[in-house]
């Protein structure tokens, strides 16, 4: 395909604000996919678990031939970006891809926070943006107050900005028009030697890692010999092609195509997203700028159940992690659970996905510990030490100082919701940046109008990041009746007065329930603690003392009764199999425990400390 | 001597089915009870020889409610039972019956038919209780059935009784033990209320609207009403039953010496020549297999049990576990001596890691070459039962 006739775009849109709808029109209309939702649906989000979370968790490509109004073939390559922010490098990648972008916004629901971030991002990369207006036909759709904010917060005039129904296929065909007008074809040297951007990649069991790439200067070629230039390593191009949707093999990958290399790696680690491939014969000079490495943020403890899954664990997570070059995990042991691992994800969302599948693909009954930060410690002799683990804190009188991570948030959400947000955040330690209306008084429409047609806000502050871990995103929504939306990202760390609280059962310290918390909060945050932990651990043969410590004094105790009754009534009318079978679930639900000295703890116990409650 | 065998009767109706209860039972299904007693006849003969040689030493009719069929439709059934099985003249012939559907002539009717005990579903003497259980009778019901099975001549007559009712007070279940105690019953079941899935009392639970039952008062509850029946004469014999000297019951006795029993009727349980089974539960299914099975046993074609829908052979390991758990019910447990004779193997050597917690904590105790429960553990039976289970 001529180069002039070649449109690499992608859609960035919020979750449930309709990319995938909109991406199955796409599909449809140029032919590609023909019959039912369900089929097209399961082109791009090719995961159970993206689907039912409704966000998509890899980013993958299709080709789309297209004829345009023009008369002539175009080939339009949609690149699918991931919608969580957990995943802003790979969205980043994704947009470097691309020279131009669909920007999807609620009729209902207005611009949200991810929104107007990866907007930034797209407009950082210099890409074309066509703004749409999407669920136009829906009850409380207010399009046209939506459109105008969209010009003002992102500066467009109101004639460039397209209303659609992709549900109803009302505006699509326009878009497509619009990908094609305003998208600028791919630059990019076809003399010089290769470099193509890998955009993301997925391990096939039969083709090894597949890279999808967007060829930005000179072409890639079936059989050559290629180089990963951040890796350092040599590959193979054993196999090349598009997706349209599924793999058709070609010779070739142009300057400006977007397309797959099978490599014929094992490990995806050594096909990271942000990599340039290049010639080996004939490498280029400098990689591709942006690429980072993998920086998990959110870490937590993994451990079996039973001791003897310790080895199935292992072989679980390396055969994630063929997949998920972002999962990162070190084998630990816990004093109080014996081996495990220590895992290290992107965020939040990434741990959630992680232990999914580990239990639901890999049949593993899990403990996983609340989730930690990473802790940079100056210690009084000098040395500095990293921990993702609260039970690895030194004692406080070899600690100097402990330093957090910060993270940046911007939530947005309609103006009568500021005081509700500004106490959620300080509560956590926030600090107050910065407010910016979103949109102009003269563009209201209607007074009545919740959705589009109040004043809506953009707040930014300055958080630790332990804060927002857990059930920060639920406390907005649900303090902001789910007007509000969340981006976050990585600011600087800062030291804070930290203190590690331990808890004791049964007299014996728990390393795995430990954890790090501000000075102020400590107390109140044991007591919560051990009184959660009396509710959530059940009664045992014997009472059961539950302490919390500071600083090796005991600031709270609470004790779980010993049982007193537990059995069966009477095995009726000879049922001896039934009776069986209630034991057996009792047995059941005793193995899925943890057997911590003679007691047992249940998984809840070891996230009790997520519903530890604020003071917000 | 051939080895005896016990025989179970389920009758599966009622005329209400109480908020609790999750037995096999069905509300305005009372239409089918003659297509059912011509069942349960042919049933009895697609059982006969099998059960050959083998003296019935107990027949209990439980339910379901057995005292909503007539007089004529149980001798109907009482009659077809005596032509297909060997029922000895000592035997113990229990019906359950619920208070409202007793008077002296139906009564009378039962001890011709050979009837020698009665199990009588008193659950409270308190009448909000009975409301709340949707009980359809009255407390003052209650006290003139008994009264109408002792003057029409009933010398065995049982009361069952439910405590830890939500939010029943001690001195309520007092009174109610009071009150049984007065009619001097011969034998006295007393069953902790539990909230079974999926019954209306397990949904008023989830939704709040009732209280979940109360451990801890269960408990006290036991406890106290260990101490009166003993003052009271009763001996104490198995976790849930009490019973004056020679009335303890011998059918349910079965149970839990785990020795073989044959139930007949809908969802009936058996354990036969080494086999759990049950059959199936509904009662239109039960009757149309039935017939099937007796069709072909007739004309020769096959003598298939197609009524049994489900089984399991009970192997020599969950033989030794059923022993154990079972016979742990029975407060003077198990016999080690006898377990060793059935089992080749010492109980307390073979289970010597399953049962260190349990004599930890003072659950188990080996008295008298028996293993049997403490009081402790009578109120802790599962979590010594639920650790014998094999893996």
């Amino acid at each position: 395909m001529e180069r002039s006739h070649i449109r690499n775009f992608c859609i960035i849109a919020h979750i449930d604000h309709g990319k995938s709808t909109l991406a199955d029109r796409f599909l449809e209309q140029t032919g590609l996919t023909r019959g039912s939702r369900v089929e097209v649906e399961q082109v791009l989000d090719s995961m159970d678990l993206e689907r039912e979370r409704g966000v998509t968790i890899k980013a993958k490509a299709v080709r789309l031939p297209y004829k345009a109004d023009d008369g002539d073939d175009y080939q339009l390559n949609l690149i699918d970006t991931p919608g969580h922010v957990d995943f802003s490098y790979e969205v980043s990648r994704a947009l470097a891809a691309c020279e131009g972008a669909v920007l999807v916004v609620d009729a209902s629901q207005g611009i949200q926070a991810q929104t107007i971030a990866n907007v930034y991002v797209a407009m950082e990369h210099n890409l074309a943006i066509i703004p749409v207006v999407n669920k136009i036909d829906l009850q409380g759709a207010d399009p046209e107050a939506v459109a105008s904010q969209i010009c003002d917060v992102i500066g467009f005039s109101r004639d460039e900005v397209l209303l659609a129904s992709a549900k109803e296929g009302i505006g699509t065909p326009e878009i497509l028009q619009a990908v094609v007008r305003l998208v600028p074809p791919p630059s990019g040297d076809e003399a010089a030697p290769l470099r193509a951007l890998v955009f993301d990649s997925k391990y096939d069991s039969y083709k090894g890692v597949i890279a999808y790439v967007r060829v930005i200067d000179g072409s890639v070629e079936r059989g050559h010999r290629l180089r990963m230039m951040s890796a350092d390593i040599a590959i193979e191009a054993l196999e090349i092609g598009s997706l349209t949707p599924g793999p058709v093999p070609a010779d070739r990958l142009a300057t400006g195509e977007v397309g797959y290399v099978a490599t014929g790696l094992k490990d995806v680690g050594l096909c990271r997203v942000g990599d340039t491939l290049t010639d080996a014969e004939q490498p280029a000079a400098e990689p591709l700028p942006g690429y980072e490495e993998a920086k998990p943020m959110v870490f937590s403890g993994l451990y079996p159940t039973q001791p003897n899954d310790f080895g199935p664990l292992r072989e679980a997570l390396e055969k994630l992690r063929l997949n998920d070059a972002a999962l990162s995990f070190e084998p630990e042991t816990s004093v109080a659970l014996g081996p495990g691992f220590r895992c290290g994800y992107l965020g939040l969302l990434h741990m959630e996905i992680v232990q999914e599948r580990l239990e639901r693909e890999y049949d593993l009954d899990l403990l996983i510990t609340a989730p930690s930060v990473e802790y940079r410690v100056r210690k009084t002799n000098g040395e500095e030490i990293v921990i993702d683990n609260p039970a690895a804190l030194p004692p406080p009188t070899e600690v100097m100082e402990i330093a957090e991570p910060w993270m940046t948030i911007t939530v947005v959400c309609p103006d009568r919701y500021i005081g509700a947000v500004m106490e959620l955040v300080t509560g956590r330690r926030g600090v107050f940046d910065k407010m910016e209306y979103l949109q102009g008084e003269a563009s209201r429409q209607n007074e009545d109008s919740v959705q589009a047609g109040e004043r809506r806000v953009s707040l930014q502050y300055q958080i630790p990041l332990a804060e927002i871990l857990v059930d920060f995103h639920d406390k907005l929504k649900s303090m902001t009746q789910g007007y509000a939306s969340l981006d976050y990202a990585f600011s600087h760390y800062e030291a804070a007065k930290l203190q590690k609280l331990d808890i004791l059962v049964n007299s014996e310290p728990v390393d795995a329930l430990s954890l790090i918390t501000h000075s102020e909060n400590a107390h109140a945050q044991g007591k919560q603690l051990v009184q959660r932990l009396r509710q959530l651990i059940p009664r045992q043969l014997f009472d059961v003392p539950i302490q919390a410590a500071v600083g090796g004094r005991i600031v709270a105790r609470e004790t779980v009764r010993a049982l007193r009754k537990n059995v069966l009534a009477k095995c009726y009318g000879g049922d001896v199999t039934r009776k069986r079978k209630l034991l057996e679930k009792q047995k059941a639900g005793k193995k899925r425990m943890k057997r911590v000295g003679n007691v047992e703890i249940p998984q809840e116990a070891f996230m009790a400390v997520l519903r530890l409650e604020r003071k917000s | 001597m051939a080895d005896t065998i016990s025989l179970y009767v389920h009758i599966p109706f009622c005329t209400v089915k109480c908020g609790y209860c999750d037995f096999n039972a069905y509300a305005g299904s009372d239409h089918l009870i003659p297509a059912y007693s011509q069942a349960l006849i042919k049933e009895a003969q697609l059982w006969r020889k099998a059960t050959e040689n083998r003296p019935v030493t107990t027949v209990f009719f439980g339910g379901g409610t057995p005292s909503l069929m007539p007089v004529e439709e149980m001798r109907t059934v009482v009659d077809g039972l005596r032509s297909a099985f060997d029922i000895a003249a000592d035997a113990e012939f229990s019906l359950e019956a619920n208070p409202n559907s007793l008077d002296e002539p139906y009564l009378a009717g039962l001890l011709g038919l050979g009837f020698n005990r009665l199990s009588i579903g008193v659950q409270s003497f308190h009448d909000e209780e009975l409301k709340a259980l949707d009980r359809e009778h009255s407390a003052s019901e209650a006290g003139d059935a008994f009264r109408a099975a002792r003057s029409a001549g009933f010398t065995n007559v049982s009361i069952d009784l439910m405590f830890g009712l939500p939010e029943q007070e001690m001195s309520s279940w007092q009174g109610s033990i009071e009150e049984a105690l007065e009619l001097e019953p011969d034998h006295i079941s007393l069953y902790a209320l539990t909230v079974e899935p999926g019954t209306p009392l397990a949904r008023d639970v989830a939704r709040g609207r009732t209280p979940s039952p109360n451990p801890d008062a269960q408990a006290d509850q036991y406890e106290w009403t260990e101490e009166r029946l003993e003052k009271a004469a009763y001996e104490h014999y198995e976790i849930s039953n009490w019973a004056k000297p020679g009335y303890r019951c011998e059918h349910n006795l079965t149970y839990w010496r785990c020795r073989e029993y044959l139930g007949l009727g809908a969802g009936a349980h058996s354990y036969l020549d080494g086999a759990r089974f049950a059959v199936a539960a509904l009662p239109t299914k039960y009757l149309e297999l039935v017939d099937e099975s007796f069709k072909s046993l007739e004309n020769g074609s096959d003598t298939k049990m197609r009524q049994v829908v489900s089984g399991e052979s009970v192997t020599p390991e969950l033989d030794m576990a059923d022993t154990l758990i079972l016979g742990l019910r029975l407060i003077e447990g198990v016999s080690l001596p006898d377990f060793h004779e059935g089992f080749g193997v010492d109980a307390l050597e073979r289970f010597s890691e399953e049962l260190s917690e349990p004599f930890e904590f003072s659950l188990v105790e080996h008295v008298d070459a028996h293993l049997r429960l403490t009081p402790k553990g009578r109120l802790l039976g599962n979590e010594v039962f639920a650790r014998l289970l094999p893996d």
